[in-house]
């Protein structure tokens, strides 16, 4: 237990992430929409050791109702377009909506289309838009400190 | 470890007539191969199923259905059940005695419809999904429990449908990689691999040694990084932060050197029919092996950490047990199917990869329990290491795949990716591709999660669900 904890101290002295722009906090809750399973791999690594989010006052929280932004990923699916709708539904205002990754903005998605309803646009307003095949931990960062920082301070 | 000489591999296809077909099958079996896949093909009139069975050369078995119709072989081949199932809803096949034949990727609103009937004192429903709470992927679980005990699962997946192998259909079998590799991102390379491996089957079509040793690198550069986060993952599912930590810092400095290496942190589009986009040259393999020395020396050190701490290890022993006879029936495979003495490991029969003799790795005591299935984690990430550093020292810049055989219609390819054997079979018409069949690793262990889950505690599921860390993306396809 003592080098798992040596280890890790280790670790954030040397991944050293810079602070964000200022200090916030953001409660963030994902829906997969239909993925490949990359934007959920990236998204939980910015929980590790390397970026550790929670630092700076990001969360990823259980529900939508502790949420102030839905992060969706994927395609958006004829299955699972109910489900992200009742997602944002249950969420209290003010709220924010980000799509994480190329398939969620809609960019070269592959499918058939009876299958797909496509970008998370065509579903809900989208205020955060984070591109990448799929995106790296540190753009994801970066996409939501930008969008915790109020306009007058960018 | 060397690339083998050039087999003809390429499935043999025979057809059989609908009265023969169970018989076929069973012959099939009763000669010593294993099933591999089933599917079902769109043509005018009554549809066409054909089911793939193992061997250095496949055997495709085909059957014409009447009036739509095929006898089920689910009583022979357990293995098949999700593959008729999904042949019936996208396919319109009927399978005569799969009954009741329940809907698995099309969804009813009915619940009667797919969920398993439960009676008896006070069993009540915990229905979860399909967004979940933790960063998970979208599928809905309906637990059947008395008290704590769960006596049930009723497993929904699908809901990231996104009808890739039709779409793949009449696209140019150069290009129609990119549908199988969308299916999933954690198991990219090894899908990707075993669809340019179909397509080369079919076009008799020969990997030179540099292009064996590259793809093989390459897969065994996956097995590292997905096998760190699964032993996260199962310290996350017991709640033991400083192991999920630990090791997810490892995955990242895995994922690191693959954009190092790749330019992709997980190895996209690596892969390619007949040739290698990847290769190294000599300062990249230096720098590779010596990173990848230290990754597992780092490795050993925290999986021993993880050994001495007894709060750990006591949440893991007959937890989520899988028979051996179980794992036989149901077809699984990869590191799961061997915790529990099921002994299959794709890597030992992959001529086509730098394996040569090869042999699977085995826990201590194949009890088929999480432990096991942990264990089975450190076990292969030491094969790989080994083999990633015995291939870091070889010609690692690709080369080609040189004719050798005939060419023929239908190809097919399995490969031992991170969660166990993934198959691609390819049908073509001239140069476009007319039907793609995507069998993952993750497709055939699914049905045993349920299994697994019988009279154990509902809070240790998400413990087991991760000791299999199943995909559901290339499942849903």
């Amino acid at each position: 237990m003592f080098v798992l904890l040596k280890k890790l101290q280790q670790i954030r002295a040397d991944a050293a992430t810079g602070a964000p722009p200022r200090r916030t906090s953001l409660a963030l809750r994902h829906v997969d929409a239909g993925s490949c399973n990359g934007c959920e791999h990236e998204l939980q690594n910015v929980s590790s050791p390397y970026y550790d989010l929670a630092r700076f006052g990001l969360s990823l929280v259980a529900s939508p109702r502790h949420a102030d932004v839905l992060l969706i990923t994927g395609p958006v699916t004829t299955r699972m377009v109910e489900p992200l709708k009742r997602a944002y539904e249950a969420m209290p205002e003010p709220r924010l909506v980000a799509a994480l990754g190329n398939c969620a903005l809609g960019c070269n998605v592959l499918g058939q289309s009876s299958e797909l309803v496509g970008s998370v646009e065509r579903v809900l307003p989208v205020d955060i838009r984070i591109p990448g095949c799929p995106p790296a931990p540190a753009a994801i960062a970066a996409a939501i400190f930008g969008a915790a920082a109020p306009s007058s301070d960018a | 470890m060397s690339v083998g000489t050039f087999t003809a591999d390429a499935p043999e296809l025979r057809t059989v007539a609908v009265a023969g077909w169970r018989d076929a099958v069973s012959e099939t079996l009763a000669s010593g191969r294993r099933f591999t896949s089933l599917h079902a093909l769109a043509e005018t009139g009554d549809a066409t199923v054909r089911a793939l069975f193992d061997g250095d050369q496949p055997l495709l078995l085909s059957c014409r259905s009447v009036h739509a119709t095929v006898p089920s072989i689910i009583d022979i081949v357990p293995a098949a059940t999700w593959d008729e199932r999904e042949a019936h809803d996208l396919y319109g096949v009927r399978f005569e005695g799969h009954t009741p034949l329940r809907p698995l990727v099309r969804h009813s609103p009915t619940l009667d419809d797919w969920v398993v009937p439960v009676h008896g004192h006070n069993p009540y429903d915990v229905a979860v999904g399909p967004i979940h709470a933790g960063v998970i992927e979208s599928g809905h679980f309906r637990f059947h429990l008395v008290g704590e005990r769960i006596l049930h699962l009723d497993l929904r997946l699908f809901y990231k449908h996104r009808g890739l192998e039709k779409a793949a259909e009449g696209v140019n079998d150069r290009e129609a990689i990119h549908f199988v590799g969308r299916a999933c991102a954690a198991d990219h390379v090894a899908h990707t691999l075993a669809y340019a491996q179909a397509i080369e089957s079919a076009r008799g079509l020969w990997p030179s040694a540099g292009l064996s040793d590259t793809r093989t690198f390459l897969v065994e550069l996956e097995r590292v990084w997905n096998h760190l986060n699964d032993v996260a993952a199962m310290c996350a599912g017991i709640g033991f932060a400083a192991g999920n930590m630990a090791f997810a810092a490892l995955k990242e400095r895995a994922q690191r050197l693959n954009d190092d290496l790749a330019g992709h942190r997980f190895l996209f589009d690596t892969v390619a029919v007949g040739e290698s986009p990847f290769h190294l040259d000599r300062s990249d393999r230096d720098r590779a092996r010596a990173i990848l020395r230290e990754l597992r020396a780092d490795t050993a050190m925290l999986w021993r950490e993880l050994l001495f701490n007894s709060s750990f290890q006591a949440r893991l022993g007959d937890v989520g047990v899988v028979d051996k006879s179980v794992a036989v029936q149901l077809g699984m495979v990869g590191p799961a199917a061997r915790a529990s003495g099921h002994a299959v490991d794709a890597r030992e029969a992959s001529p086509r990869l730098s394996y040569g003799a090869f042999q699977g790795a085995h826990p201590r005591e194949r009890t088929g329990d999480v432990r096991a299935r942990l264990e089975m984690r450190a076990l292969e990430l030491d094969d790989s290491f080994t083999i990633l550093d015995d291939l870091a020292a070889r010609d690692l810049s690709g080369g080609p795949a040189h004719a050798h055989g005939s060419s023929s219609a239908i190809g097919a390819s399995t490969v031992e990716s991170a969660r166990g054997a993934s198959t691609c079979i390819v049908e073509l018409a001239g140069e476009n591709v007319q039907r793609l069949r995507l069998r993952t690793s993750s497709y055939a262990n699914w049905p045993a999660v349920p299994t697994a889950l019988v009279g154990n505690l509902l809070p240790d599921f998400p413990l087991i669900n991760k000791s299999f860390e199943l995909c559901y993306a290339c499942v849903d396809r």
